[in-house]
């Protein structure tokens, strides 16, 4: 498109806002800090009730006080409209919030500049107070099914010389130009709020209410409506009171709906950077201004998607200097001109989109390129495929569970889980599902920023979970003999023997012998080897053949469910001696009591706990622990937080195992206890950990160890963004996979060879044979070890590819022989828990190496003194005497 | 006591055991006015009395008029010993008779005003507010009028210095002193939590080991153990040494998480969440290097001699929903605990209020731009949050619109001098104020900005230096504090008295009573 014609464009809209008497500036009336966002697509259109259950999930991160969905990719029929309305006409979705302005709308909107081919109004719900998590009565929303009137068209594509512009797009403008009126007529510059426009794309809705998000599914009757993407939001506005949704997400663009969890810090800039190309926002919050910015990059300067997210997002530091030269040249043209219109700030994006050009739906997520809002994308690959981008792990998770209770062929377990990272050396902080028709069926990829498609693992035999054919199934009687001799004594004979049949097993053969494990179990000792081999199958990685990891992960993980479900409950009359084991869950939490006898476990069922507060699991376990258990497994988790908290200092004694999808902060302040997390984790963990050992057997969320002051800590994948921020004391952290950016900054911690900490990065992950692939970069981002004054990062760097721009005050030096007997230990505990031989470590290109050649140490470039080097009258020894003399209550007297 | 105990179950089913264990006895400290003096022989003074001892003939005629015990020469003595000149009413004395220079029959005493009153201080804090905090610490007292000390406002043109009580000629209503209510209560969630109430409309902010010395801050406890208030460990730690002071502490939990332990958090009944000061706001906290010496290291788990930095903002906090994720995470740890939230004044100060309320929190500080000492930048300081009398209100109002006004505490801080001040913000709307600079000037602080550089404080409060530090007594630490919060309070009962009204909550919100100048067409005529 020649600048002309975008010129043209703009000035349209010139004309528009001339039209209008409005002051020159726009202020923000709505602050709102977080919230939490999901969004999924599929290649079967799915019901709305998919979308409830993740919005539950992340009630925490609104206040109900504004909540909002989009779905993008009707069924026809269900509409009561051919395919061809559906696919040729704008659906506009009025909202009333007086029912009577309806009229003057239609009369002033609709009806001249429209061919209405089909309107209704939005069945719901006779009474809204029925409803619970709405606030306030919804509004009435009417939804018409329009294309402009040819003669209007044709008015206004002359009046604006818009007559080399495609006339679709030129209509699209119109109905956007109209929606503008509507808007400013009946809600921005009337006192009383009337009427405003929901969304006015094609093939796409908006809805939104002030109370939480799933209030819109029952409240409008959308359970049942399908649609092939799915995006919410829940609000969290500052302020207090709120009667009307208008300021909810998502906000529409022609042909999108945006949610967005952040704000900016300079909403006045991109304001401004709109008002210049006359676009004027009327809801006046951040997501409004995101989704003017992101319609303005798309339909008048026609940016690729690549490059209207080098607008949005835009690339700097390292990243910058690392991309191709015709590249650099592009992109510091995109931000030379939008950089003032780029937002600052913590965001996060997720957008629904009907690309019409492309003939594709989209879901969209894009993270500022500090990642500072927390981000998870899932693939679902299969028959029917599923993309999934939220907020929190455990919403991904909510919603799988609740798709493939209704099409089977979608498992729960999603294929790959990963972070973006805000930086165009890698990912470029953007990740785009696309869901196309492929000889007549749609199919789903998934690309990031530069269009590269996202890998996925190779298993491709599925499982079809719905066949009841294993419970008839019969082993062969030689494995059925093998089993219950593993099942006497030996957890990790048993683990190998399954492991390494697998491959040649098939899934009814591996769900029958773990069901055989489960149903085998009576007595403590038989239910340890179950839950320790499941636990092993759930944990490490092994070659699976043609079969899929997470079906594999899935039956494995259903099984382990029903051995702890079968644990003899806490609050049941009988006792049952032998097994030490007992069960809690949320109905028997009234049954709490000390351990008695020979009980040791207590396992906690946290499905149905509150994630947080009084009635909350990790609560639940504090009481347990100060009636005196020690011993815990915790499983069932949707998104439970602070597991491990708050049980005070010298827990050594304690034993936490978690399964399923645990929340944040799990293991914070931690001092002495064991923690492992059998899965992926979440965001915060481990916030001022004071000692003790963590294990997590996944990847792990943002701000990873925030003011850590100690402890043992093992990741068998990868930390997000900002790990080990403001560490202390001694740390001693392994990490196997990479960090996105900011690992260690300010670190603080003492001298790692005199008792302070350290981080091992080894920069691996797994082949889909379970097999250790060594990355060529361990660490891709700007940032690492800035502003350290202690402690030491120990990289698996062979190719020396950590350079000096990323530090900013550490150097690299060599590693010595000291270090190495320093690190060995921890590498050593790394393999046994992880199976991550430091053999395979010391290799490059199947080449033993030294371990001086493969791991490269940063440190403090301006390292602190320790006390052996001060001088006398300097130490505080006695200072430092009496306060040991305090903490042990000599001193008190 | 704070009757923070005063909760619906025992602590033993709160708090871990091994939390519990570590409790130790309470420190008790009387609520006793006793004199303070001076640390220093020669305190410095508003004027200085000058004796030619080749004139005076000994003949002790200075020593029975003077009322304030000026001239001093022991028995057994042979010449005076210098005049205490601090304790001097000055030329004042001419018009009550007492006026030693004109009795000396050989005219040997010669007064000028001493020079370092115009080094001493600045606009915000003028030579004589610091002169009169000094008298109100050694005696528990505000200086008798005769002093002619100027402690009502500053010489800064702005903030409460422009502002005045429109006191009625005669009180609406007779009160006697015993009748007024000076406490106020910080938990008005009512959920369950304690109803903790502090006797005085203050408490002392948070100042960390390595800010201060451990003698500073077991000072500003035990002054908070005797009037039932709390003091803040502020971000450093919090030391062994200060558990028998526990349940008048509040423990801060700020953006480097320096010390912070789940142990520290349950030993308090509140925890401060500080994300920003008003000083310095969007800047963090700094501890330079000099002072970071081995003690402060082993508190914080850092290395030595390195400075320290806490980072703007937390890095688990980007907006609202981690701000009550945080806030509930806390609340998890100590299930009685009151939480406060510290921020500084931006232009949005009050949608970051109610924001904070609606995630939970019991108590909102308001940390404004006033304050801050010798470590918060120059060109921070006043220079980036809104002034904090403009912040009050607008927090106040927004929060009574909102509804919520009766659910949260408001405390506002940062450049609170005095009991006027005091009385200012809380008629602007706050419910009471955290003090810290005046906290400093009572135990000594001349205001020279050089609490940051090199190993601190010349007049060894705020240092780490385990020499500087011993120069200052416990005892008179406490008890120069303790006389301070009496004459403030002391003085904010008479405020109240004058203006008919029986309690600081009655005074709460009334900007009615308060004038501004610049508003306001009346001429204030200043003391020369």
């Amino acid at each position: 498109m020649n600048s002309d014609l975008i010129q043209r464009l703009i000035d349209s809209k010139k004309k528009l806002i001339d039209g209008f008497d409005l002051p020159a500036t726009v202020r923000k009336s709505e602050e709102e800090g977080g919230c939490g966002v999901v969004g999924f697509c599929c290649t079967e259109p799915v019901p709305g009730k998919h979308i409830y259950e993740p919005s539950k999930q992340m009630h925490n991160r609104g206040n109900g006080k504004g909540g909002g969905i989009a779905a993008v990719g009707f069924v026809p029929e269900q509409l009561g409209v051919s395919r061809e309305i559906l696919e040729d006409h704008y659906m506009l979705h009025i909202a009333f919030l007086e029912p009577d302005a309806k009229d003057d709308v239609e009369k002033g909107f609709i009806l001249p500049h429209f061919d209405v081919a089909a309107s209704c109004m939005l069945a719901t719900v006779d009474d809204w107070k029925t409803i619970p998590g709405l606030e306030v009565k919804p509004p009435d929303v009417c939804r018409y099914f329009v294309r402009v009137k040819k003669d209007v068209l044709d008015h206004f594509i002359a009046e604006h010389k818009l007559e080399n512009i495609d006339r679709r797009e030129a209509e699209d403008e119109y109905v956007n130009q109209n929606s503008f009126k509507l808007n400013q007529m009946h809600y921005s510059a009337v006192g009383d709020k009337k009427a405003f426009v929901l969304s006015h794309g094609r093939n796409i809705m908006i809805l939104k209410v002030v109370g939480f998000a799933e209030a819109i599914v029952d409240y409008y009757k959308v359970r049942d409506l399908c649609a092939h993407v799915w995006i919410a939001h829940q609000r969290f506005p500052t302020k207090g009171r709120v009667w009307h949704p208008a300021g909810a997400h998502p906000f529409t663009g022609i042909n999108i709906a945006l949610v967005h969890n952040g704000d900016f810090a300079n909403y006045h800039s991109v304001t401004e950077h709109l008002l210049q190309r006359h676009i004027r926002p009327q809801f006046l919050t951040d997501t409004e201004v995101s989704v003017l910015l992101f319609d303005l990059l798309s339909r008048t300067y026609h940016y690729s998607l690549e490059h209207i997210i080098e607008a949005l997002a835009p690339t700097s530091e390292l990243d910058f200097d690392r991309l191709p030269e015709a590249k650099k040249k592009l992109y510091r043209a995109i931000q030379a001109t939008h950089i003032h219109g780029s937002p600052d700030g913590p965001w996060f994006f997720i957008i629904a989109r009907n690309d019409i050009a492309q003939e594709q739906f989209q879901l969209l997520g894009i993270t500022d390129t500090a990642m500072l809002r927390p981000q998870v994308f899932a693939f679902v690959d299969g028959e029917v495929q599923v993309g999934l981008i939220a907020s929190e792990k455990q919403a991904i998770d909510a919603t799988l569970l609740s798709l493939s209770k209704d099409d089977i062929r979608i498992c729960p377990v999603a294929d790959r889980f990963w972070n973006a990272r805000g930086g165009s050396h890698t990912d470029g902080g953007a990740f785009i599902f696309n869901l196309t028709q492929e000889s007549g069926r749609m199919r789903m990829t998934c690309t990031d920023k530069f269009g590269k498609l996202i890998s996925l693992p190779m298993g491709t035999e599925p499982y079809d979970f719905a066949s009841e054919t294993y419970l008839a199934h019969k082993v062969d009687a030689g494995i059925e003999k093998k089993i219950r001799d593993f099942m006497e004594s030996d957890a990790p004979g048993l683990f190998r023997y399954l492991r390494d049949h697998i491959s040649v097993w098939s899934y009814d053969d591996l769900r029958a012998a773990c069901r055989m494990i489960t149903e085998s179990v009576k007595n403590t000792n038989t239910f340890d080897i179950a839950i320790k081999s499941l636990t092993m199958l759930n944990d490490y990685r092994y070659p699976m053949g043609a079969k899929k990891r997470s079906h594999i992960l899935h039956i494995v993980g259903s099984e382990l469910t029903r051995l702890f479900q079968s644990v003899p409950r806490l609050d049941a009359d009988q006792d049952a001696p032998g097994n030490s084991y007992r069960l809690i869950d949320f109905a028997a939490r009234g049954a709490l009591r000390a351990p008695q006898h020979d009980e040791t476990t207590l396992v906690i069922n946290a499905f149905g706990f509150p994630p947080e507060g009084d009635q909350s699991d990790a609560s639940l376990l504090m009481d347990a622990y100060m009636k005196g258990w020690r011993r815990f497994i915790t499983f069932g988790c949707v998104g439970q937080r602070y597991i491990g908290n708050g049980l005070g200092p010298e827990t050594d004694d304690v034993v936490i195992d978690v399964y399923g999808s645990s929340g944040d902060y799990l293991a914070s302040g931690i001092d002495g206890m064991a923690i492992t997390v059998h899965g992926n984790a979440q965001d915060q963990l481990g916030q001022i950990i004071k000692r003790g050992k963590l294990v997590i057997y996944g990847d792990v969320g943002q701000t990873f160890l925030y003011g850590a002051k100690g402890g043992e800590i093992y990741v068998m994948g990868n930390a997000a963004g900002r790990p080990l921020i403001n560490s202390v004391g001694k740390p001693r952290v392994v990490i196997n996979g990479t960090c996105l950016d900011f690992l260690g900054e300010s670190f603080m911690a003492g001298d790692p060879h005199n008792d302070g900490g350290f981080v091992i990065l080894n920069g691996v992950k797994f082949d889909d044979d379970g097999g250790v692939i060594l990355m060529d970069e361990p660490y891709p981002g700007s940032n690492v070890f800035s502003l350290a004054s202690g402690g030491a990062i120990y990289v698996r760097d062979p190719g020396k590819t950590l350079i000096d721009q990323q530090l900013n005050g550490g150097m690299i030096e060599p590693l010595n022989k000291k270090d190495w007997e320093l690190i060995l230990p921890y590498l050593e505990e790394n393999e046994r828990l992880f199976n991550i031989r430091i053999e395979d470590l010391l290799k490059v290109n199947g080449e033993k190496r030294s371990p001086q050649q493969i791991y490269r140490k940063v440190v403090p470039f301006a390292a602190g003194k320790s006390s052996a080097d001060l001088d006398d009258d300097l130490l505080d020894d006695e200072y430092l005497e009496e306060e040991v003399a305090y903490a042990t209550g000599v001193a008190a007297a | 006591m704070a009757n923070f105990l005063e909760i619906d179950c025992k602590l033993e089913d709160i708090i871990p055991e091994k939390t519990r264990k570590t409790r130790t006895p309470q420190f008790i400290q009387a609520r006793t006015i006793r004199p303070a003096p001076p640390r220093y022989r020669n305190e410095i003074s508003k004027y200085i009395i000058l004796r030619n001892e080749e004139r005076c003939l000994k003949c002790g005629k200075c020593v029975e008029i003077c009322p304030q015990g000026v001239h001093v020469k022991s028995p057994g003595y042979k010449y005076f010993a210098q005049p205490q000149s601090h304790l001097c009413f000055g030329p004042v004395c001419e018009k009550k008779g007492c006026y030693c220079i004109t009795a000396c029959p050989e005219g040997a005493l010669h007064i000028q005003e001493n020079p370092m009153m115009k080094a001493l201080g600045d606009y915000r804090w003028p030579a004589e507010m610091i002169l009169a905090t000094w008298k109100m610490a050694e005696n528990g007292e505000c200086p008798s009028e005769d002093y002619g000390y100027d402690f009502e406002t500053g010489n800064s043109e702005g903030g409460f210095d422009r502002i005045r009580f429109k006191f009625p000629d005669r009180p609406p209503v007779e009160l006697k002193e015993e009748e007024i209510d000076t406490s106020i209560e910080l938990n008005r969630r009512h959920d369950g939590r304690p109803r903790i109430r502090i006797d005085v409309p203050w408490y002392g902010g948070g100042m960390s080991f390595g800010s201060v010395s451990n003698t500073t801050q077991l000072s500003k406890a035990r002054a908070a153990v005797a009037w039932n208030t709390f003091s803040c460990t502020g971000e450093g730690g919090f030391m062994e040494r200060m558990r028998p002071y526990d349940d008048h502490m509040i423990t801060q939990v700020a953006t480097g998480l320096f010390g912070v332990r789940e142990e520290t958090i349950q030993r308090v009944p509140i925890v401060e969440f500080k994300y920003a000061q008003g000083a310095k706001p969007g800047l963090g906290g700094h501890l330079l290097g000099d002072k970071n010496t081995q003690a402060v290291a082993k508190m914080r788990e850092t290395v030595i001699g390195i400075s320290l930095f806490s980072p703007f903002p937390f890095h688990s906090v980007y907006s609202i929903e981690d701000h009550q994720k945080h806030i509930d995470w806390v609340k998890h740890i100590n299930r009685r605990a009151l939480i406060s939230t510290k921020v500084s004044t931006p232009n949005d100060v009050d949608m970051v209020a109610v924001g904070s309320y609606s995630a939970g929190t019991h108590i909102i500080h308001l940390d404004g731009g006033y304050g801050g000492t010798g470590a918060a930048p120059d060109i921070a300081k006043k220079n980036i949050a809104m002034p904090i009398e403009y912040a009050i209100s607008k927090v106040h109002n927004f929060l009574v619109a909102e509804g919520a006004r009766e659910q949260v505490t408001l405390v506002a801080s940062g450049g609170i001098r005095n009991p006027y001040d005091v009385a200012k913000a809380i008629a602007l709307g706050a419910d009471g104020v955290v003090i810290g600079t005046v906290e400093m000037v009572a135990l000594g602080c001349v205001r020279c900005n050089r609490c940051s550089a090199g190993r601190g404080c010349p007049r060894c409060i705020a240092t780490t230096d385990k020499t500087l530090a011993a120069k200052i007594d416990l005892e008179w630490g406490a008890q120069r504090l303790i006389n301070t919060y009496n004459a403030w309070r002391n003085e904010i009962v008479s405020i109240l008295c004058r203006l008919g009204l029986r309690s600081v909550s009655e005074l709460r919100g009334r900007s009615d009573l308060l004038m501004h100048l610049d508003y306001t067409n009346v001429v204030v005529e200043r003391e020369a």
